[in-house]
């Protein structure tokens, strides 16, 4: 057996108030694709930035080629050899796609120290970019490229290191089939050349066609390595989430009310919205589909009112209602449940009362201004039992909760304000398994009340398990819409990469 | 283009909107005058502004008055010396916030044969013609005579003034204490310190003073916001007014009020109105070719106390 | 490149890119022009000349010391940080030149460079406070502003300091070039020969250097560049230092200008050098801004000021034109950026 590239053993690591890592271990090989799989939160991008320097470990030991080393920061980890492409996409906007690529080691001009030369910063970038038969313009602002084209700079600029180990962190989230095959098979390559590719994904189709070995972790920790010849999908995910069935069945209530509460014709907003229409009935869980940069949240934020719209209308109970920011969204009945809960939806300094009154507060408020605190104790108090929100008292800061219950917290924010139309924006990221399940009981029992509810998510069995419909987008249009009957994974996929044809 | 015009008009609009606060230059027939002061938004220089307004008026010629908005701002008030002698000015009347710094601009202006007249603390060089002002020690004694007859020779007087670079500032200071100690020996003089004509930081200073000696029974304030602040921190610190004598610089509404009322025993009345008025009568006859002047112009001081704050000389020097 | 996957590049993007660049600078320096030609129109009404060569001097002098800070400062804002201290570091560092060359009996070339050192040093604290102790730029550089005020009037005991031995001091700076006069006594400052000198020099630090580089990658996106293995903290330290030797350089400037170190003057100038910086379309929220905009912003600053006492605009109003001048730039600015995206 060869001698292997990296060994990572007894790796720990605490983030305030978390155990992160609990005594990981992870080894890769010379001329393999590693396949790190494992629910979100499992601790598999924290791993992989202890061996990149993102992160430093609070122990364990890394052996790299032979010897053990450490990785203090991500300019040691390029020196060593190792490359990383993150989940977050992290380019500098107002720079060049070249200057982005070449940042940190740019050829100086007539080797002058500090003086860069641009010229042969862009030759260099066209010249990586032939080997890789991308088509990208070295000169190009990185702002400018669409999410995808971004992704592809940033799988560029990794590969441009010439690393013998490169880590890529769900690198095909935002990528077509196409554009997924010529990602593949740059990776194959690689591994031709003898290095070590860390390939972290969650769809597990993908690891099959590309991985050599398969890693599981859970929870913070090391579960298993397996073959991927031998590796059954079905023990796959029954490593990853610690038990055998996934709860398979489609929970999707019966729609008994047909009235239209929310319709939404013909939104535009510059080349984010294209001409989006659809419709929400009483009861109903419509579910939007898409890739990274499809233009789901871009929509949701137009209907919330949170941003300006080019032309389209709204109407809300057959009336047609003007919404100009997110105060007539919410005295229209609409609540916005943003995927990024911390940044948007919580005030996570405050406790958990304050954040369920908070956008219903005027009514809780005399003529004097002063907040009535025995009415938004008792209405705090409906919500949590009512959603089951596990904190231990309504003082409790939103911070020291967890992502289940965070969530919780800001759908009571909308049912305290009276929210009809509910839009969750991925309601289940970051939240474990365990929790998830009750989020879903919560939008079912939701729809069931009658609320009309839109979830968008990027987890295909977590749209077809949820929704009546499934509205599916790319680049800004709806490609499809498809009933919970018609609606399969791969009618899915076919929608949401149903580019507008390319020249 | 569109956005480009935009500001254009957006300039446009606002620079026509400050118009109506604007004089316009002279025509030729009325000589122009150029005052640089070394302020232009306290009471006192406001006082300078108008009894040079005024005189103007009567000798039918133009006054510009400026000044920069802080008394450090040297730079800021060589900018307006040169944008000044740009615009060819029969006369300058000029108080220096630093004369030296001003030495080669004031040249500029000799060498363009526009008379200078000093005013206010005056300039350290030969170009000026004369120098419009108080005598700031003979004032400033004035008050520590009052201040060690009215504690009977004995006690502890806190000193307050604005600043320790300027003329006034420095005649001020050096005025009382130097008086105090001749005439007074057995009074104690806390400081100087330096509050820099600001409100609040003469307060702050002055209540430090007492907390450090609360035995104190007098203060000296050296100019208007100093001997503001005083008045300010003994009101915040409800102290018994009666133990404290308390003696300003100046006038403005705080300190005649502070007078009438008893807080303030009273304050030497320099004369801004007088100041302003003089620079131009001087400005005037250089204009109309006279050279030989007194090297300075008194413009007097007055003392103002309850008993004689409404006599009709002292009201004549008061502003508000 | 049949086989090429990738992601069209629509021809004619990167074109309109370069024209809102040029825009960018058109819209600067149409501002500048239409603001002169603004107080021709005036100055001919009420019958006099603005466009005197005098003037121009003038004006040309009134900016060079704001002018120089404006170009540290851009370095600062287009990281996304900001440096309050700037005035009252030009303050400290002409107080050590005067320190040096008067009570040291130093060379003046010695005393120069121990006035731009000075700023350098002050600027390195700044750094050191913002890239290692991680305190907020707005903070840190407050407290280094107070610091260095407060120091310039210790080591002065609060009086300004001359330079009664070395004329040539202050001649050098304030003559003009090869002593030509092109208008009767007027010649071209040296004062703002140094200015453009300078501003070529930070251009080509920020367009041409690793340096310039990184100011523009810490304010696009600072996380990145970390993980880019760019040593962050390094870089913005740099930076801050790069801010300080300008300012240094501007108080030498000064105290050659007002042959003399004034310890209690500079408090304010940093909000005229970030005036400078914003109205040249630098963005405070950082990754973009250029030099030849920071210099036309500084300009539109000085002719304003100085436009609107030569047409003898009282000054009370003069005060609330810059103060809206410098909204409505900002403003605009904003249009333009967000018809952009």
């Amino acid at each position: 057996m060869t001698e292997p590239l990296v060994v990572m053993q007894g790796i720990l690591k605490d983030f305030p108030g978390v155990h992160a890592l609990v005594d990981c271990r992870f080894e890769l090989l010379p001329g393999e694709v590693h396949a790190l799989v494992g629910e979100n939160g499992a601790g598999k991008s924290t791993l992989m930035k202890i061996l990149g320097g993102v992160y430093k470990r609070d122990a364990g030991v890394i052996t790299y080629k032979g010897a053990p080393v450490e990785i203090p920061n991500v300019a040691n980890a390029q020196r060593l050899g190792i490359s990383m492409v993150h989940q977050e996409l992290n380019l500098m906007n107002h720079l060049t796609v070249a200057q982005n690529i070449f940042i940190g080691r740019e050829p100086r001009a007539h080797g002058i120290p500090l003086v860069l030369d641009e010229g042969g910063l862009n030759d260099l970038a066209a010249a990586l970019f032939e080997r890789l038969h991308l088509r990208l313009d070295p000169t190009r602002r990185a702002g400018s490229l669409t999410v995808a084209g971004q992704q592809m700079v940033e799988i560029a600029k990794a590969l441009s290191f010439n690393s013998s180990v490169l880590i890529m962190d769900e690198p095909t989230a935002a990528l077509t089939d196409t554009e997924i095959d010529e990602l593949f098979r740059i990776i194959r390559e690689l591994r031709g050349q003898g290095v070590g590719v860390v390939h972290i994904s969650h769809r597990l189709q993908e690891l099959k066609q590309i991985s050599d070995r398969i890693t599981v972790m859970r929870d913070g920790r090391y579960i298993d390595t397996i073959g991927t010849a031998d590796a059954k999908i079905e023990q796959i995910i029954s490593m990853m989430v610690g038990r055998t069935i996934f709860e398979a069945v489609p929970e999707v209530p019966e729609k008994t009310n047909p009235e239209v509460v929310l319709e939404v014709r013909n939104l535009n907003r510059g080349s984010a919205i294209r001409d989006v229409s659809f419709s929400v009935h009483r009861g109903e869980i419509v579910g939007i589909a898409g890739l990274v940069g499809a233009g789901r949240t871009e929509v949701a934020r137009a209907v919330f009112g949170a941003d300006p719209i080019d032309s389209g209308e709204i109407f809300v109970h057959g009336k047609k209602v003007k919404i100009s920011g997110p105060i007539d969204a919410v005295h229209h009945g609409i609540g916005y449940l943003s995927e990024d809960r911390k940044r948007y939806g919580l005030a996570l300094g405050l406790s958990v009362e304050t954040n369920i009154v908070m956008a219903s507060l005027k009514r809780f408020v005399s003529r004097l201004g002063i907040v009535r605190s025995a009415l938004t104790r008792s209405a705090a108090e409906l919500q949590v039992q009512n959603l089951a929100i596990k904190t231990p008292s309504l003082n409790q800061r939103v911070r020291n909760l967890s992502g289940g219950t965070q969530q919780k917290v800001v759908v009571g924010k909308w049912l305290t304000a009276d929210t009809e139309i509910l839009i969750f924006d991925e309601p289940t990221r970051g939240i474990d398994v365990g929790a998830k399940s009750e989020i879903y009981h919560l939008l079912n029992a939701l729809a069931h009340e009658g609320k009309a509810i839109v979830m968008i998510s990027s987890d295909l069995p977590e749209i077809l398990r949820m929704s009546h419909r499934v509205v599916v987008m790319c680049e800004g249009r709806v490609t499809g819409e498809l009933t919970a009957a018609e609606a399969t994974q791969e009618k899915i996929m076919t929608f949401a990469t149903q580019r507008e044809a390319a020249a | 283009m569109k956005r480009f015009l935009s500001l254009a008009v957006v300039v446009v609009l606002a620079a026509a909107a400050c118009s109506s606060g604007s004089g316009t230059a002279a025509p030729a027939a009325k000589p122009y005058i150029s005052i640089v002061s070394k302020g232009f938004q306290h009471q006192f220089w406001q006082a300078v502004k108008k009894g040079a307004e005024d005189e103007a008026t009567k000798e039918n010629a133009t006054v510009n008055f400026m000044g920069p908005n802080t008394e450090s701002d040297v730079q800021p008030q060589m900018d307006m010396l040169n944008a000044e002698l740009a615009k060819k000015p029969a006369a300058l009347c000029f108080a220096a916030l630093d004369s030296k710094a001003a030495g080669p601009t004031l040249q500029k202006f000799k060498d363009a044969n526009i008379p200078v007249i000093a005013f206010d603390s005056g300039v350290d060089s030969d170009i000026p013609l004369t120098t419009v002002a108080t005598d700031n020690v003979a004032a400033a004694a004035l008050a520590a005579d009052k201040m060690g007859d009215k504690l009977g020779g004995k006690g502890k007087v806190g000193v307050i003034i604005h600043d320790q670079t300027s003329r006034t500032g420095i005649d001020r200071a050096k005025g009382f204490v130097d008086e105090m100690k001749a005439k007074y020996p057995n009074i104690t003089i806390i400081g100087p310190q330096y509050g820099g004509g600001d409100l609040a930081k003469s307060a702050d200073l002055a209540k430090s003073m007492l907390a450090a000696n609360p035995d104190i029974n007098g203060f000296f304030g050296g100019n208007e916001g100093s001997i503001g602040g005083v008045l300010n921190a003994v009101t915040e610190l409800h102290l018994d007014q009666t133990k404290l004598t308390i003696i300003g610089y100046d006038s403005g509404q705080k300190q005649i009020d502070a007078i009438n009322s008893g807080l303030e025993y009273g304050a030497v009345q320099q004369s801004p109105i007088g100041i302003g008025q003089k620079c131009v009568v001087y400005a005037m006859k250089a204009i109309n070719g006279e050279t030989k002047f007194d090297k300075v112009i008194d413009t007097g001081f007055l003392w103002a106390d309850k008993t004689t704050i409404n006599n009709a000389d002292v009201q004549a020097v008061l502003y508000k | 490149m049949s086989s090429a996957p990738g992601l069209p590049v629509p021809a004619g993007r990167t074109g309109a890119m370069v024209r809102s660049d040029f825009l960018q600078r058109f819209l600067a320096f149409g501002a500048l022009i239409v603001l002169i030609l603004f107080f021709q129109v005036w100055c001919v009404l009420i019958g006099t000349n603005f466009l005197t060569f005098e003037n121009f001097v003038n004006i040309l002098v009134a900016t060079a010391v704001v002018g120089i800070m404006a170009l540290g400062e851009t370095f600062v804002v287009i990281t996304g940080g900001i440096d309050l201290s700037v005035g009252t570091v030009m303050t400290i560092s002409m107080v050590m030149t005067a320190v040096a060359i008067t009570s040291q009996h130093l060379p003046v070339p010695v005393g120069i460079l121990v006035g731009i050192l000075t700023g350098g040093l002050m600027g390195l604290a700044n750094g050191v406070l913002i890239a290692r102790f991680r305190i907020a730029p707005f903070i840190a550089t407050l407290g280094i502003l107070n610091v260095a005020r407060g120091l310039s009037l210790v080591i002065t005991q609060t009086r300004p300091i001359y330079f009664p031995n070395n004329p040539e001091f202050q001649s050098g700076v304030m003559g003009n070039l090869f002593g030509l006069k092109i208008s009767g006594e007027f010649g071209f400052p040296n004062i703002a020969i140094i200015m453009f000198g300078a501003a070529l020099v930070a251009a080509f630090m920020l367009g041409k250097t690793a340096l310039g580089r990184y100011t523009f990658a810490l304010g696009s996106n600072e996380e990145a560049a970390r993980l880019s293995g760019v040593n962050v903290a390094n870089w913005k330290m740099l930076v801050y230092v790069v801010c300080g030797l300008f300012a240094g350089l501007a108080g030498v400037l000064s105290a050659a200008r007002l042959g003399s170190a004034q310890p209690a003057t500079g408090f304010g100038y940093e909000l005229s050098a970030i005036s400078a910086v914003v109205i040249g379309g630098t963005s405070l929220s950082g990754g973009e801004g250029t030099i030849l905009g920071t210099i036309i912003g500084a300009f539109i600053v000085y002719v304003l000021t100085y436009g609107l006492q030569f047409v003898n605009v009282a000054q009370e109003w003069q005060i609330v034109v810059t103060g809206g001048v410098l909204i409505a730039a900002v403003y605009i600015d904003n249009l333009r950026r967000r018809q952009r995206v």
